[in-house]
């Protein structure tokens, strides 16, 4: 059975899809300044994702998510982790644990595993984009990937918030009516993670003067 | 009622910003006021609750009984880490003491109130939104100490926790889908709506979603594989937010996971998320048997502690009967003072000898007079030695099982506990007790200090969560079986 | 007066010479834009036409080293490519006599024994840049298979069958075909595979002098003549060919004839060499604004396309895409 979507849900497809291809390329981007613009990227795709559905499906308030989306994820959140990076002088990212052809390998297994384990689960309906849904459940699988296997501050941070983008995604698709109070209170805790992050990072900088995570290795058993 | 609730929200919150402003001393009496008026105002709930369906105020609050249940919990040791917080803090050896104290009398009472509010919201958003509060403010205050241990802590705390909060948000998400098949586009996510449709819920999603919350909301819950954060931020935090993020955290994200198998027996039945409940409860009871043998951390010891009680609680839910339930819920309250007093035991403990590596102090009791032979206690309370509250809770989690035809389930469940009981108390004794040098440790034994207690406010608080346990475990006042009765019946295991 | 309808058989001999003739026009016109773009005017049009004439009537220089197959390699290859355009919709949006012969993977085969045979005839040659290209055209060869065999998957997955008139025609029917994911990253994965087949920045430069950075044409460096021109005017077809197949199966399968009319097939080949001319030109672009990546880079950007390939794939597999 091959049911053709209509253009708008394969537009959401596309749009998630670039997603995932924006969550690999964070995957092997070797400086972090470039990982945080390819970020602001996928959250701009985010971005015209909402505008694409609030207009598709006639929910104005959406168009409101997506002016927040781009003023928090687009400029906020990229602006205060490049202004880290300048401060902390830091430009390459640590060296990862395994080598970009390894890690690519790796990302294309689990996220076939997610776009498996979504097909699998038989959500699929005519009204539920289940591809969307797959390909954004993907690129959170891959954002696990990202962090465990990038090992410095910067990269681990910006796989948490990608992985919060391709959630965006998911509830942009599937959720589309969710009440605008709770979108904004996930966005307003975003926030509030960003700022944690940027303090916690801080102080991690402050103390081992470098960005990498092999420093922390001390707790253990 | 509701002015009640609205006040448990509004205080807290208030005594935070207050705190971060106000000196230290008044701070200090400003936090222990606040925890026992929470305490009480939680308690106050308690009558109404048990004969009432639900409490409402507006569409943001609601209290049924099973939130009382876990509302209680958290009140309750909110009051007793203020009193804590009391005698540690004035020892604090930290030279900038008023700046550091500020902030950690705001952080504190902002953790507690977050953590108050998730029983007392409305929704599974809310829900969500509260609990990742929960999980900034406390990451602040793990790292709080400064330290390179405390900063690599709360940075893993922080980073698994937030992903595991994003499957969270998946789960929530999913949930919502799920739910659009009864109520259309778009309504709001409140407890009872969900309830209500929960029936005609599309089965495939509602499994996706129960998979994803265990795993998301498990990871903060400590449940096995995902506890990887949890011995690490338990032992590098100060002692009362180790003591809180024991007690009441973990339980308040088992609540959280309590509401999705709510909505998941309704819509699938029951033997669905049993299963779930009783792999990932298997795993954590098993692994963190294992780990208690070999800890030399009294913090971290009690860490992995938790991941075990987190998965007696988990193996509770999976057999199902009533009765198991019933002790679920009574394990909850439980916990939450046998776990507190044993963090402020310990934390008496590492201030008095000043080190933290336990392996090193021997004689404890003789040190400390009082907080000694407390927190031996509330380590047998923790291994389930009657008259404790544990005994009572795990007994009726063991008979519920055995009467539930999970033989198996029960006799592992006893197994385990019995090796985790040979873990804790092993090291307890040796440090408390016993007198004797041990050859091989690194650095030597540390001289004994002289007798004395630490501070009364430490013994005060041990003994208000020895007094708890010891209530819960000879006679639990009949208020509260009704209660966990009623929140039985709202999980969908009618008596 | 000529006969109203074209016999199938007649077509099928016209997308053949189609290729045969309009390759070296189609290389010509890009070598001129390529040149417009640089601000040089560029060589005429024709000139490959007067090259190949050129070297077909020079000698053969043959190394004492060599064997046969150093002079039977590019004749393999040019017959190979020369059986291609048999298989794939050039012209017609219709099957030909001979067009069921062989589905997507007989065309890619024996597109890859052509490269096979040039690569054999290189390292006959003895010569070791010769040698180095071929080697190397083999080695990232390896590479590129994988991709084209997900992206034959990703048809097959979309059309339930392997064929390529299939898929031009799902392609056609309707415009929410074309912004599917899994045909967008397909279609996608398969032009980054012809630019690194075609030898295009930023995999080679393909008209550099320079043999350490040479793949695809470090492996003609020794032939000459006759042999040469065959080279050479087969590695014009084997683009056109791909040319042909992104844009007739992926792309924009438009213009092409649906019956045998006279005018119906005279517009199937003058919008084949406008399309072809078009997307030489977006080449020639690529090629002005990117540099070419260093050989151990060149792994990743095949990587970037296997990628594209098997998410393809995935979501196809997941629901139709």
């Amino acid at each position: 059975m091959h049911l053709v979507p209509s253009a708008y849900a394969g537009f959401a497809d596309v749009v998630a899809m670039l997603v995932l291809l924006t969550e690999f390329a964070m995957l092997r981007a070797p400086l972090l300044r470039s990982q945080v613009r390819i970020y602001a990227f996928q959250s701009l795709v985010v971005t015209g994702l909402a505008v694409d559905i609030a207009a598709a499906r006639h929910v104005p308030d959406l168009y409101t998510l997506a002016a927040l989306t781009f003023a928090l994820k687009v400029v906020l959140v990229p602006g205060v982790v490049l202004r880290l990076l300048r401060d902390a002088e830091a430009d390459l990212a640590g060296s990862p644990v395994l080598g970009v052809a390894s890690m690519v390998l790796i990302a294309i297994a689990v996220s076939a595993f997610g776009f498996f384990a979504v097909g699998s689960f038989h959500v699929q309906s005519a009204t539920l984009p289940t591809t969307a849904l797959a390909i954004a459940i993907a690129a959170a699988l891959v954002a696990f990937v990202l962090i465990i296997l990038r090992t410095d501050v910067v990269s681990q941070a910006m796989g948490f918030f990608s992985l919060e983008n391709s959630v965006s995604v998911a509830s942009l698709v599937v959720a589309a009516g969710l009440p605008l109070v709770v979108e904004v209170a996930f966005l307003f805790d975003l926030l509030v993670a960003v700022v944690v992050f940027g303090v916690i990072m801080r102080v991690h900088h402050g103390r081992t003067k470098t960005l990498s995570t092999d420093e922390l290795d001390r707790l253990k058993g | 009622m509701p002015a009640v609730m609205v006040a448990l929200v509004v205080l807290p919150f208030g005594v935070s910003v207050a705190t971060f402003f106000l000196p230290v001393p008044a701070s200090r009496v400003l936090s222990v006021l606040s925890g026992i008026a929470a305490f009480s105002l939680s308690l106050l709930l308690v009558p109404a609750a048990a004969d009432h369906r639900q409490i409402a105020v507006g569409s943001f609050l609601r209290v049924d009984a099973l939130s009382v249940v876990f509302l209680v919990a958290t009140a309750f040791l909110y009051a007793t880490t203020a009193l804590f917080t009391t005698g540690y803090l004035a020892l604090a050896d930290n030279p900038a003491g008023t700046r550091y104290g500020r902030r950690f009398y705001a952080g504190l009472n902002l953790f507690c109130w977050a953590m108050l509010a998730v029983p007392l919201v409305n929704g599974l958003a809310l829900l969500w939104v509260a609990i990742e509060i929960t999980t900034v403010v406390s990451a602040l205050l793990v790292a709080i100490d400064d330290t390179d241990g405390a900063t690599e802590a709360s940075w893993k705390y922080v980073l698994i926790a937030s992903l595991g909060l994003g499957i969270a948000l998946l789960a929530t998400i999913i949930m919502y889908y799920a739910g659009t098949k009864v109520f259309g586009g778009s309504y709001d996510l409140s407890y009872a709506t969900l309830l209500h449709g929960a029936s005609h819920f599309p089965p495939g999603a509602v499994r996706l979603a129960f998979v994803l919350a265990v795993l998301g909301f498990g990871t903060k819950m400590g449940l096995v594989p995902v506890h990887t954060w949890l011995p690490d931020a338990h032992s590098e935090a100060p002692t009362p937010v180790s003591a809180l993020l024991s007690g009441a955290l973990l339980a308040i994200c088992f609540y959280a996971i309590l509401r999705y198998f709510q909505i998941t027996v309704r819509a699938v039945g029951p033997a669905f998320p049993r299963t779930v409940f009783l792999i990932f409860g298997l795993a954590s009871l098993l692994l963190a048997a294992l780990y208690l043998l070999s800890q030399r951390d009294m913090k971290r010891l009690l860490a992995y502690s938790s991941v075990e009680h987190m998965g007696i609680l988990a193996i509770g839910m999976s057999f199902g009967v009533p009765i198991a339930v019933f002790g679920v819920l009574l394990h909850v309250l439980c916990h939450a003072a046998a776990k507190g007093t044993a963090f402020f035991g310990a934390g008496s403990v590492v201030r008095k000898f000043g080190l933290k590596d336990m392996s090193r102090i021997r004689g404890g009791i003789g040190a400390l007079p009082w907080s000694g032979p407390m927190l031996v206690a509330a380590v047998l309370a923790l291994s389930a030695l009657p008259p404790f509250g544990i005994f009572r809770s795990e007994f009726l989690i063991v008979s519920g099982g055995l009467s539930g035809s999970n033989d198996a389930g029960a006799a592992v469940l006893v197994v385990l506990v019995t090796v985790a009981f040979f873990g804790l108390s092993w090291f307890t004794t040796q440090t408390m007790l016993s007198a004797d040098v041990p050859e091989a440790s690194p650095g030597g034994v540390v001289a004994t200090p002289d007798r004395g207690e630490v501070s009364v406010w430490i013994v005060a608080a041990m003994a208000a969560g020895l007094l708890g346990l010891t209530i819960l475990g000879v006679h639990p006042p009949a208020a509260l079986s009704h209660l966990l009765d009623r929140a039985t019946t709202e999980l969908g295991v009618p008596r | 007066m000529g006969p109203s309808v074209v016999a199938p058989q007649g077509i099928q001999a016209l997308q053949v010479a189609t290729i045969l003739v309009g390759s070296p026009l189609v290389s010509g016109v890009i070598a001129h834009v390529e040149g417009r773009l640089q601000g040089r005017r560029g060589p005429r049009i024709l000139q490959p036409y007067y090259d190949l004439a050129k070297l077909f009537r020079k000698e053969t220089v043959v190394t004492d080293e060599s064997s046969w197959v150093f002079l039977a390699g590019p004749v393999v290859a040019f017959s190979c490519y020369l059986i291609v355009p048999m298989l794939i919709p050039v012209l017609t949006t219709y099957g030909l006599p001979l067009g069921y012969m062989g589905d997507i993977l007989g065309g890619g085969f024996i597109l890859a024994l052509a490269g096979f045979s040039v690569a054999l005839a290189g390292t006959e040659s003895g010569a070791p840049y010769a040698q180095l290209g071929s080697s190397r055209a083999m080695t990232f060869g390896a590479l590129i298979e994988p991709t084209i065999l997900f992206v034959f998957f990703a048809v097959a997955l979309l059309t339930s069958t392997d064929l390529p008139y299939a898929m031009a025609a799902t392609v056609r029917s309707s415009t929410s075909e074309i912004v599917r994911p899994g045909h967008v990253f397909a279609a996608i994965a398969f032009f980054l595979v012809v630019l690194a087949d075609t030898g295009r920045i930023p995999v080679e430069t393909h008209s550099g002098t320079l043999e350490f950075g040479m793949i695809d044409e470090g492996r003609t460096l020794e032939h000459s003549g006759p042999q040469l021109a065959l080279l050479k005017w087969g590695s014009a077809m084997k683009q056109l060919i791909l040319y042909t197949i992104l844009i007739n199966v992926f792309v924009a399968p438009w213009g092409l004839a649906t019956s045998g009319s006279p005018a119906a097939v005279v517009i199937a080949i003058a919008s084949l060499i406008g399309k072809a001319v078009l997307l030489g030109c977006i080449f020639a672009l690529i090629d002005n604004l990117f540099s070419k990546l260093r050989l151990f880079k060149i792994t990743e950007f095949l990587a970037a396309a296997f990628l594209l390939a098997v998410l393809a794939v995935f979501v196809f597999y997941v629901k139709g895409g």
